[in-house]
C-alpha cells in the first residue's frame, strides 16, 4: 500500500487563468504584506517599501487582470517553512505571500518590508523579491526575481541574478522612485513578450 | 543530505506535459507568451519555501458552489468533485489552498468580462476556495458546467471544464490548470487540450467518473487528483 502510494507522479500539465479569473478572489489587503491578513497588526519588524508598475504584453500594449504573486524573505531572510533551518526565529507576523491584480492600465502594487539576504550553501543571496505573474494567454505561469539598487556588490555575487547572461542583469533591478507619500517605492515594469533586451527575463519553473 | 534532497527536488518538465505554446486559435497567447527561453538557475531557500499559513490571509471554506447564499439550488446537474493534492512522490499535500472557478450550466461565467448571450443563473456564482486537508483530500459540490465558444474566425469551443488554481507547499509547486469530463467530443477539438503534446498527460487532466452506485441519487461524482510539481515537507501549522 505504502509502495503503491508513494510512486513516481507526473506533475499536471499547466494552463492559463483564462479571462474569467474571479474578481471576489482579490480582497482589499491582499497585496499588502506588512500584515499578515488584513484585519492583523503590521509587522513591526523590517523597512517597510512600495512596489508598483506596469505588465504589458507584446508592442507595450498593457494587460488588465494579469494576476501578480509575491513571495519573499522576512526582514532577517528567514522563511517561516520546515526548509529553513532557521524557521523557529522567522517573523511571526510576516507571511511572506501577497496577490496583486493589475488594473484596466496594467498597473500594479504590493506593499511589504524589504527581505534580509541569507547565506545558503556558503552563497550569499542578495534581497530579492520572486513574483509569479499569470493572466490570458499565459499558458503557463512565469516567474522572475527583483533586486534592490542599493545593493549592488551583493546583486553581483547573486547565485540566481549571475545565472543571467551579464548584459540582461540590469533588467531585474528595481528602479529608485524616492519617497511617496513618506514610503520608500520602487518600481518594476514587466513585458511578457518583446525583443531580447525589453522582454523580461523569467526564470524556469 | 537535506541539501541534496533539495537539489532533486524538481527534475525538468518531462517531454509533452508543458502546452506547446504559442497556440493556434488562441491570439493571446501570439501577444503574451516570452519570446525568450526561461533562463535555468540553482533553486535555493527562496524557490523551495512557500506561506505556511496561507488560509490567514486567503478565506477557505466555500466548497458548495451549487447552493447560493440565498438557500437556492443553481441550475444544471449536481455533481461532486474529489481528489487529493499530491506531490510527485504521490504524498499527500495537506493545507494545499485550491481555488477554482467555473462556468454555469449554460457554458456563462459570472464575470463581467463575460458578456455572452446566454443566461446567467441569479444562484451560481461558479468559484470558491477550499483547503485540502491531512490526507490532501479536497471535495466541492456544484453543477457540471457548460462549453463554451471562443469568438475568433475559426470558432471552436471550450468543452465543459473546470479551472482550478492551487497553492502548495512551495513556489515551483504553484500550478494554475483546468479539469476536464470524460468522453467529450469537444475535448479532442480543444486547442488548449490539445496544446499538451503526450495523451497520457492530456488523460490526466481528464477526471474520473465514479459509479453511480458509489455515489448515490443526490448528485454525479467525479474524481480528479491534482499532482503539483516537487518533493516537498510539508508547511507546518
Ligand atoms: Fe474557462
Amino acid at each position: 500500500m505504502e509502495d503503491l502510494q508513494h510512486m513516481r507522479r507526473i506533475p499536471l500539465s499547466q494552463h492559463t487563468i483564462g479571462p474569467f479569473f474571479p474578481a471576489d478572489y482579490f480582497r482589499p489587503g491582499d497585496n499588502d504584506l506588512t500584515r499578515l491578513s488584513a484585519d492583523a497588526e503590521p509587522t513591526g519588524k523590517g523597512t517597510p517599501f512600495v512596489l508598483t508598475g506596469t505588465v504589458r504584453k507584446e508592442g507595450g500594449d498593457p494587460v488588465a487582470n494579469a494576476i501578480l504573486e509575491l513571495w519573499q524573505a522576512d526582514a532577517a531572510g528567514r522563511f517561516r517553512h520546515p526548509e529553513d533551518p532557521e524557521a523557529d526565529k522567522a517573523d511571526p507576523d510576516f507571511l511572506g505571500w501577497g496577490r496583486a491584480w493589475s488594473t484596466i492600465e496594467g498597473v500594479y502594487d504590493f506593499r511589504s518590508v524589504r527581505p534580509g539576504p541569507y547565506v545558503e550553501d556558503g552563497r550569499k543571496r542578495a534581497p530579492h523579491l520572486n513574483i509569479i505573474v499569470m493572466g490570458i494567454g499565459l499558458m503557463r505561469t512565469v516567474e522572475t526575481t527583483l533586486f534592490f539598487p542599493e545593493f549592488p556588490e551583493e546583486n553581483a555575487q547573486d547565485p540566481v541574478l549571475t545565472t543571467l547572461p551579464e548584459d540582461l542583469r540590469h533588467m531585474l533591478i528595481l528602479r529608485d522612485l524616492g519617497e511617496v507619500d513618506g514610503v520608500q517605492t520602487y518600481g518594476f515594469d514587466f513585458l511578457l513578450r518583446g525583443p531580447r533586451g525589453l522582454e523580461t527575463p523569467f526564470f524556469e519553473t | 543530505m537535506r541539501n541534496d534532497t533539495r537539489r532533486r527536488m524538481y527534475d525538468p518538465w518531462p517531454e509533452g506535459v508543458q502546452p506547446t505554446v504559442p497556440i493556434e486559435g488562441y491570439t493571446n497567447t501570439w501577444t503574451h507568451t516570452p519570446s525568450q527561453p526561461a533562463y535555468r538557475r540553482p533553486l535555493t531557500r527562496t524557490e523551495v519555501t512557500g506561506p505556511a499559513d496561507l488560509w490567514r490571509k486567503l478565506h477557505c471554506g466555500d466548497s458548495n458552489l451549487a447552493l447560493s447564499t440565498t438557500g437556492k439550488l443553481a441550475q444544471g446537474l449536481l455533481m461532486e468533485v474529489t481528489g487529493r493534492i499530491l506531490d510527485e512522490d504521490g504524498r499527500p499535500v495537506a493545507n494545499a489552498i485550491v481555488e477554482l472557478w467555473q462556468a454555469n450550466a449554460a457554458g456563462r461565467y459570472t464575470h463581467a468580462l463575460d458578456q455572452r448571450a446566454a443566461p446567467l443563473d441569479p444562484n451560481f456564482l461558479g468559484h470558491g476556495r477550499v483547503r485540502s486537508d491531512e490526507s490532501g483530500t479536497y471535495r466541492f459540490l456544484t453543477i457540471k458546467p457548460g462549453a463554451y465558444p471562443v469568438p475568433v474566425k475559426d470558432t471552436w469551443w471550450r468543452p465543459p471544464h473546470i479551472h482550478f488554481s492551487v497553492l502548495g507547499p512551495s513556489t515551483l509547486s504553484r500550478l494554475v490548470t483546468q479539469m476536464y469530463f470524460p468522453g467529450d467530443p469537444l475535448n479532442d477539438w480543444d486547442r488548449i487540450l490539445q496544446s499538451i503534446g503526450d495523451p497520457a498527460a492530456r488523460q490526466r487532466l481528464v477526471a474520473r467518473q465514479l459509479h453511480p452506485a458509489e455515489v448515490g441519487v443526490d448528485h454525479l461524482g467525479f474524481h480528479h487528483d491534482i499532482v503539483l510539481r516537487g518533493r516537498n515537507a510539508t508547511p507546518e501549522a
